[in-house]
């Protein structure tokens, strides 16, 4: 039974838990407003079933058993306090239960502190110990306790506290040492209580918030900025918006997106975690001085976090997909970019002509609309404009597509797909720009506007239902982003447009057997999935349905395959950047490749195409596998 | 420091995927209003003296009808501080442009006037030579490093003299320099600037009274003869037997001219009247 003092103790624990994280919940409140709505039942299924945490198995499957053994036991000792009586046997089925969940949080906790002690990796995880140990210092004190009660009431055994019955056996039956436990344990659980919003223990309350506020909308659209309100990116953390904030906050340095990260994997200076932590530290340190500090003298997030650090993201989104609290590091580091390009007017040179063509021109090669038809020649394919098409379907080329040697043969591949399908198509033609991905991936937010808007009007104008897109980014812009993008003050209606990629039509026709494949084209195939296809729009399945419908083949993975695929190192406007710093991300890549003993690689997407072809080659190898488009693979299967 | 930058608009051809011959087959998507790129690194050069020197201004300039206004707003958002247009939509030659542009240099005033080395759809890189002779100044062609003195003042700077060859040239100032490449990297507007050259005014000269020609005189106009035909560019869809048709029809010379008959002296005599006939020969009296 509780005293009036220990009671105090417990308020003044409380109190101080309370103040502590109210200080915690006003620093990232300091944030941009933004507007999210709460998801009760996704916080429920998260919690109950740990699925996204379950993805690296075994520590995962060891916070399952921590956090259950932590939140039952928890709730019966708390109730025990209390003054009332149940019948004996549901207490001392609870009894049982407390003891055997004690035991497996044990475990559970001796297997993170090892884990901990044995990390390798600096920072973070270090910090992690002194909350195991003072979770530890409880268990131990907890059961000794236990144990040392058992052997002074009941020498015998009994059912409904095994493990305590057991350590009784061990221990003497002195009321003192029963006492001293009883104190040590009941202190340390009181620090803990106090130390909650100090320590990474802070996570129980900051990390199911981020569940339950976390993103609804498609992942693959970035959040828009008002361009003539509000801060143009960010500089300093005053600039991220309160979930970005609260992003940083949920952190627990579990470094899962780092082992994803392409860029960190191959030696550049990005860390999504390491982002996110300075993101951290910084807000803490604004949070200690708020009072004196005016917003001029809020040192900017660049001094923390490098340029060539935010240069160095793919957007290929593997953070994200592997975070375990649903955290973005991304589109902090998009809205760094932001702050630098739109703000400052600073991006590495080499891209510099990339946005200028975009300006001008409207396409990334600098070849201009009036080129775009280039590839079609003599193929007579019908542009929209025409009179009285009525086309079931708008082939969205895109730039690769249109103005890219390589690529220009999957455009034809797939025309003569859908010639050989009778379906009735039609392009864009002249009146296509670039969807407007590598600028607003590069932080232009601006020119990517700009170019929506102009397609976006072109698109209502001409009644277009279905669109078919050949580069996974194109589509994925065209799918996610635009739907949200004012069109220009012309068009006021509200349009809804299917847009599909060209596998899943690819795979529909197959299926509706409009296009037969017939010839045999390799052996053994793997697949690469394209991050914009795979990780953000999760169409994974589609390209190994083809490869699967197509004769005498095998489909292999290779090593990083579905959500863990790995990227080409093209995305995010590193097509148009030079990779001067660590090792090249598709040389990486095309090493896997190579591994997986295949005569052919499929990917769907452009940048997959040149940048893996080229890390193959490079790689000399006696036989290198051939890198083809899956939409030329049917294309030659069905003659 | 105040600094001058001639910045002309240009009309680029990059395809030519019309159907028209009366266009010359150019079709509206064909061509591009721009401002020269010559003179994109000029205002290049001259945010990077303002800034170097953490005053002054960059003053834009331009000439004829206003068709690539994007482009000069652009240019504003670079960094300019001015832009100032001479409203003249008629076609001149070189002489003549910078003789307005002289004017507008006199009237704005300047220390320095900077423009590209040429431009990219004539080609004559006259204009800043002219320019200085106009106003009176030292003239340096195809600079592409600039530094200035302001004590003394002058500049220093560096050209490419071709075939490899660097020049390093100090020179007094006010005086005109005409840009070449180089290897600037040239700086991207940010978003807060662009919105802010949106607003800016172009401010407008008139000069109605011509600019006179005071060293050749042109009194009479030869067109060629016989008289060029229009030749449309040859259309890309026909064979390639029948485009040199086109070619050669479209271009033929036909000879006028008169066999003379007769015995030597009659000949002569012919020959003789026909140059006197034309004003080649003149008659001697007396």
């Amino acid at each position: 039974m509780l005293t009036a003092f220990d009671i105090l103790l417990i308020g003044l624990a409380l109190v101080i838990m309370v103040w502590g994280l109210s200080r915690r919940w006003s620093a990232w409140r300091m944030g941009q407003e933004e507007n999210r709505s709460g998801d009760w039942a996704g916080l429920f299924t998260y919690i109950m079933g740990h699925k996204k945490i379950l993805k690296n198995r075994n520590p995962g499957i060891a916070h399952l058993i921590v956090f259950w053994g932590f939140m039952i036991p928890l709730l019966i000792i708390i109730m025990a306090q209390f003054n009332f009586t149940i019948p004996p046997i549901p207490a001392q089925i609870l009894s049982l239960l407390t003891d055997i969940l004690g035991i497996a949080l044990l475990a559970g906790t001796i297997f993170f502190l090892v884990r901990r002690v044995r990390s390798t990796r600096q920072g973070g995880p270090k910090k992690a110990i002194f909350s195991l140990f003072i979770l530890l210092l409880v268990l131990i004190t907890g059961f000794f306790a236990e144990g040392t009660r058992l052997s002074i009431v009941h020498p015998k055994f009994i059912w409904e506290s095994p493990f305590g019955w057991l350590l009784s056996i061990g221990l003497p039956a002195s009321p003192i040492f029963m006492q001293l436990m009883i104190r040590i344990h009941f202190f340390a659980v009181l620090f803990f209580i106090a130390a909650l919003p100090f320590t990474v223990i802070r996570h129980l309350a900051a990390a199911p918030l981020n569940v339950f506020y976390r993103r609804k909308n498609p992942r693959g659209e970035l959040k828009g900025i008002a361009l003539d309100e509000g801060p143009i990116g960010a500089n300093t953390i005053k600039d991220l918006s309160w979930k970005q904030l609260l992003d940083a906050e949920a952190c627990v340095s579990c470094g899962r997106c780092d082992d994803n990260c392409p860029a960190s994997i191959s030696g550049k200076p990005l860390s999504p975690q390491k982002v996110i932590q300075d993101i951290l530290e910084q807000m803490e340190s604004l949070a200690r001085n708020s009072v004196k500090t005016i917003d001029s003298t809020i040192p900017p997030l660049e001094s923390r976090i490098t340029t060539d650090e935010i240069w160095s993201c793919t957007t290929c989104m593997a953070c994200v997909e592997h975070c375990p609290v649903f955290i973005e590091p991304m589109d902090k580091i998009i809205d760094m970019r932001r702050y630098q390009i739109m703000g400052k007017g600073l991006l590495p040179a080499e891209a510099k002509a990339m946005i200028r063509n975009l300006e001008i021109y409207g396409d990334v090669h600098g070849k201009g609309i009036a080129h775009r038809g280039d590839w079609a020649l003599n193929l007579d394919v019908p542009p929209i404009a025409d009179e009285g098409l009525n086309p079931e379907i708008l082939l969205w080329v895109g730039c690769s597509g249109t103005f890219h040697p390589r690529y220009q043969e999957v455009s034809r591949a797939m025309v003569h797909i859908l010639r050989t399908a009778r379906v009735r198509f039609a392009l864009l033609g002249k009146d296509e720009l670039c969807c407007g991905d590598p600028a607003r991936r590069l932080g232009e937010e601006s020119l990517f506007l700009k170019l929506a808007q102009k397609n976006i009007h072109r698109l209502i104008e001409y009644h277009v239902k279905k669109i078919v897109t050949l580069c996974p980014h194109c589509f994925n812009t065209l799918k996610n982003e635009y739907p949200h993008i004012r069109g220009d003050s012309r068009s006021g209606e509200k349009v809804s447009i299917e847009v599909v990629h060209a596998t899943e039509y690819v795979m529909n026709l197959i299926e509706k057997k409009r296009i037969v494949p017939t010839y045999p084209i390799g052996k053994r195939v793997a697949i690469h999935d394209p991050c914009y296809l795979g990780r953000v729009n999760h169409v994974y399945e589609p390209p190994r349905e083809i490869i699967k419908s197509l004769p005498e083949i095998q489909l292999k993975e290779l090593k990083r395959h579905h959500e863990n695929g790995f990227c080409c190192g093209g995305g995010g406007g590193r097509m148009w950047l030079h990779e001067h710093l660590g090792r090249r991300i598709n040389l990486i890549r095309a090493e896997e490749v190579s591994e997986t003993e295949v005569d052919l690689l499929g990917t769907a997407c452009p940048y997959c195409l040149m940048m893996l072809d080229d890390g193959i080659k490079a790689l000399e190898k006696e036989k290198p596998p051939k890198v083809l488009d899956i939409v030329e693979m049917v294309a030659s299967s069905i003659g | 420091m105040r600094i001058i930058v001639c910045v002309k608009q240009i009309c680029y051809v990059y395809a030519r995927t019309g159907m028209d011959p009366e266009q010359n087959f150019l079709a509206p998507e064909d061509k591009i209003y721009r401002v020269n790129p010559y003179d994109e690194v000029a205002v290049e050069l001259a945010l990077k003296v303002k800034e170097l020197h953490g005053a002054g201004e960059v003053i834009i300039l331009t000439l004829g009808t206003i068709i690539a206004e994007t482009e000069l707003r652009r240019c504003l958002a670079m960094g300019a501080d001015h832009l100032y247009w001479i409203d003249r939509g008629d076609k001149m030659d070189p002489w003549h442009k910078s003789g307005f542009l002289a004017r507008a240099v006199k009237d704005i005033g300047a220390d320095l006037v900077l423009c590209g080395k040429e431009s990219l759809d004539t080609q004559n890189g006259q204009v800043g030579a002219f320019m200085a002779h106009h106003l009176g100044v030292p003239f340096v062609s195809a600079i592409t490093e600039l530094t200035i003195d302001e004590d003394s003042p002058s500049a220093r700077v560096r050209r490419s003299a071709g075939r490899g060859l660097r020049e390093v040239i100090e020179c007094p100032l006010p005086a005109v320099f005409s840009v070449d490449l180089g290897f600037h990297e040239l700086r991207l507007p940010t978003y807060k600037n662009k919105k802010k050259a949106l607003s800016m005014p172009i401010q407008k000269l008139s000069y109605r009274e011509e600019i006179t020609v005071p060293k050749t005189i042109s009194i009479n106009i030869f067109t060629p003869r016989p008289r060029s035909k229009r030749v449309p560019a040859p259309d890309s869809r026909l064979a390639a037997y029948d485009r040199i048709e086109q070619l050669l029809t479209g271009s033929r010379i036909e000879k006028k001219g008169m066999v003379l008959s007769g015995d030597p002296e009659s000949q002569a005599e012919g020959i003789i009247s026909f140059l006197r006939e034309h004003g080649f020969l003149e008659e001697r009296l007396g």
